[in-house]
Order: structure tokens, then sequence, then C-alpha cells
């Protein structure tokens, strides 16, 4: 199938395309959400090329399970999950895992962000390795704290703590310039 | 303390990653390991079945296959001619008895029947 034809079909349509063999249909799937897969990968602190590589990678573990997608959550939520546990497994390979879950430094000092342009982002930056790491899981990659806690081997009660320091961190700086740290603020 | 209002939010600027320059490209790249990952399967499908091929001949020959079966066909052959030859010698003779043609028919029938009555019993007992 051409891409003027995949173009217009729903991400289900697609991946059932792709189930078939289409690969076209895979690469319009692709397409529409490697940026989301790869952006997650940057967020839980990947650098660039290890956050290409293993998108690239987690994208042909998808194109091979693609028979397990059943559309019910989205694509790119099922996809940044198998993304997410490709660098969690790459952590835990070199063995960064128990050293970030130890530690508790921030990464840049906890120094307030510009309040011109405060972005996810750089306001992830401010948190502990281990801390991004649980807020990306669960806020990111849409794991629940038990199963977060599984791909990391880690006690349950640690992510737990993980994400809420990270959440209390995010929540002050994300906040409104002046404004209360409540984190009641729209971020459209 | 729990803010779902604000882990909606997060939820939503995880979601909402902003498209890559580059994001083209990275598809392609994808698209290219697809496509060299197929083109491995069928090169690796390819070669088990040519070599899988080449020991089933190789095999064929070593076994003197084709000279046992040239002998099995033989023997089959005769064995055909003496079961024809057997039969019209049995047509004869059912010929020669005092009775119609339909009462053999009938016997055979019922003959098949009663086979097949012993082997649903068979097949119920054990």
């Amino acid at each position: 199938m051409n891409a003027s034809k995949t173009a217009g079909l729903h991400d289900v349509e697609l991946a059932a395309l792709a189930a078939a063999g289409d690969r076209a249909a895979f690469g319009e799937l692709v397409r529409r959400h490697g940026s989301s897969v790869r952006g997650l990968l940057r967020r839980m602190g990947a650098d660039p090329s290890l956050a290409d590589d293993l998108a690239q990678d987690a994208f042909l573990a998808a194109f091979e399970r693609i028979a397990e997608f059943r559309g019910e959550g989205t694509f790119a939520a099922w996809v940044r999950r198998i993304a997410a546990r490709l660098y969690i497994r790459r952590w835990r390979r070199e063995g960064l895992m128990d050293q970030a879950l130890d530690d508790q430094e921030e990464t840049s000092g906890g120094e307030a962000i510009a309040a011109s342009r405060i972005d996810l982002d750089g306001a992830l930056k401010i948190l502990a390795p281990a801390e991004r790491m649980c807020v990306s899981l669960c806020y990111g990659a849409g794991l629940s704290h038990a199963e977060a806690a599984e791909a990391l081997n880690a006690p349950l009660g640690t992510v737990k703590s993980h994400v809420k320091r990270g959440l209390d961190k995010l929540r002050h700086k994300l906040a409104p310039a002046g404004g209360s740290s409540d984190g009641r603020r729209e971020h459209g | 303390m729990a803010d779902p209002d604000f882990e909606m939010s997060l939820v939503k600027m995880f979601a909402d990653a902003p498209t890559l320059r580059d994001s083209e490209d990275f598809a392609r790249r994808v698209e290219a390991r697809l496509d060299r990952g197929w083109q491995m399967r069928q090169a690796l499908i390819w070669t088990l079945g040519l070599a899988g091929g080449a020991i089933g001949v190789t095999q064929m020959f070593t076994s003197r296959m084709l000279v046992q079966v040239g002998a099995v066909s033989e023997e089959s052959t005769r064995m055909l001619d003496e079961g024809i030859s057997n039969i019209s010698n049995l047509q004869g003779s059912l010929n020669a008895l005092p009775l119609g043609g339909e009462v053999v028919w009938m016997a055979a029938a019922l003959g098949v029947m009663a086979l097949a009555f012993a082997i649903t019993r068979a097949v119920e007992e054990f």
C-alpha cells in the first residue's frame, strides 16, 4: 500500500495492515509516533543518539509483536512502553540502575528555571536520575507503580517515593512564576 | 498528596512530544532495517531450502532409492495382475453357484454392515 493511502487511515487500521505484513503501513505508524517515542527516551535521560537507536529497536520489536496490539490503548503508548523497557534493560546491563536508585543528588542543583518558558524537558533535568526514570515510566510510558518497580527490579516503596519526590519538584518548577506551587496549572 | 489535575497535565505533556525535525529520516531508517531483516529472512529460507533439497537428493542416490523404487513398482504390478486374475476367477465361481447375483450382493452388504457394527462397538468399548 502506498503512502497516500496509508496517510488517511487510523492507527488501529494501520496496525492491522502491518500485522498482515504491510511494511508501508507500519512505516506510516513510525512517521506518526517516532518523535513521541524518541522524546520519551530523551526525557528518561538517554542521549539523543542512544534514544534514536533504542526507538528504532522498539519499533522493530513492535513490528514483530504487532499482532499483540489490540487497540485497547493508543499505538504510541504501546510502543513507548516497549521503548521504556528497552531503556531500562540497557541501564541494568550497564550497571547504572542500582547506582541511580541510590543516588539522591539533583542533576542541576535545583535552581529555578527561567520563568519565561518553562517546559517539561527543562523541568525533568532538575530531577535525580532515579526520580526522572520513575516519573517518566509512570507518566510517560504509562506503567503503574507496581509495573515500574518490577521493570526496575526495585521495591515498590522505593519507586513510589521517587515518584513522589519527582512530582513535588516538577510541581514546584512547572508552577507559573510568582504563582502558587500547588500544581493547579493548565498545561495546554 | 496526590494531585490528579497536575498528574493528568503531566501525562498530557509527556504525550505531546514535539515533532523532531528528522522524523522522516528516522522513519526511513526503521523501514530500511525492516526491509533488511525481511531480505535476510528470505535469503535464509532459500538457503535452508536449497541445502535441504541437496541433502535429500544426495540421500536418494546414496541409498539406491531409485533402484528400490523400481523393484517395488515391478512387484506391485505383478501383485495387481494376480489380484485382477483372482477376481475374474471368483466371478466365474459365483456364476457357477445356484444363487442369483442379488443374493451375493446382499450378503456382501450385510457383511459390511456387520463389520461397521463391530468397529463401532470396539470404538465405544476402548
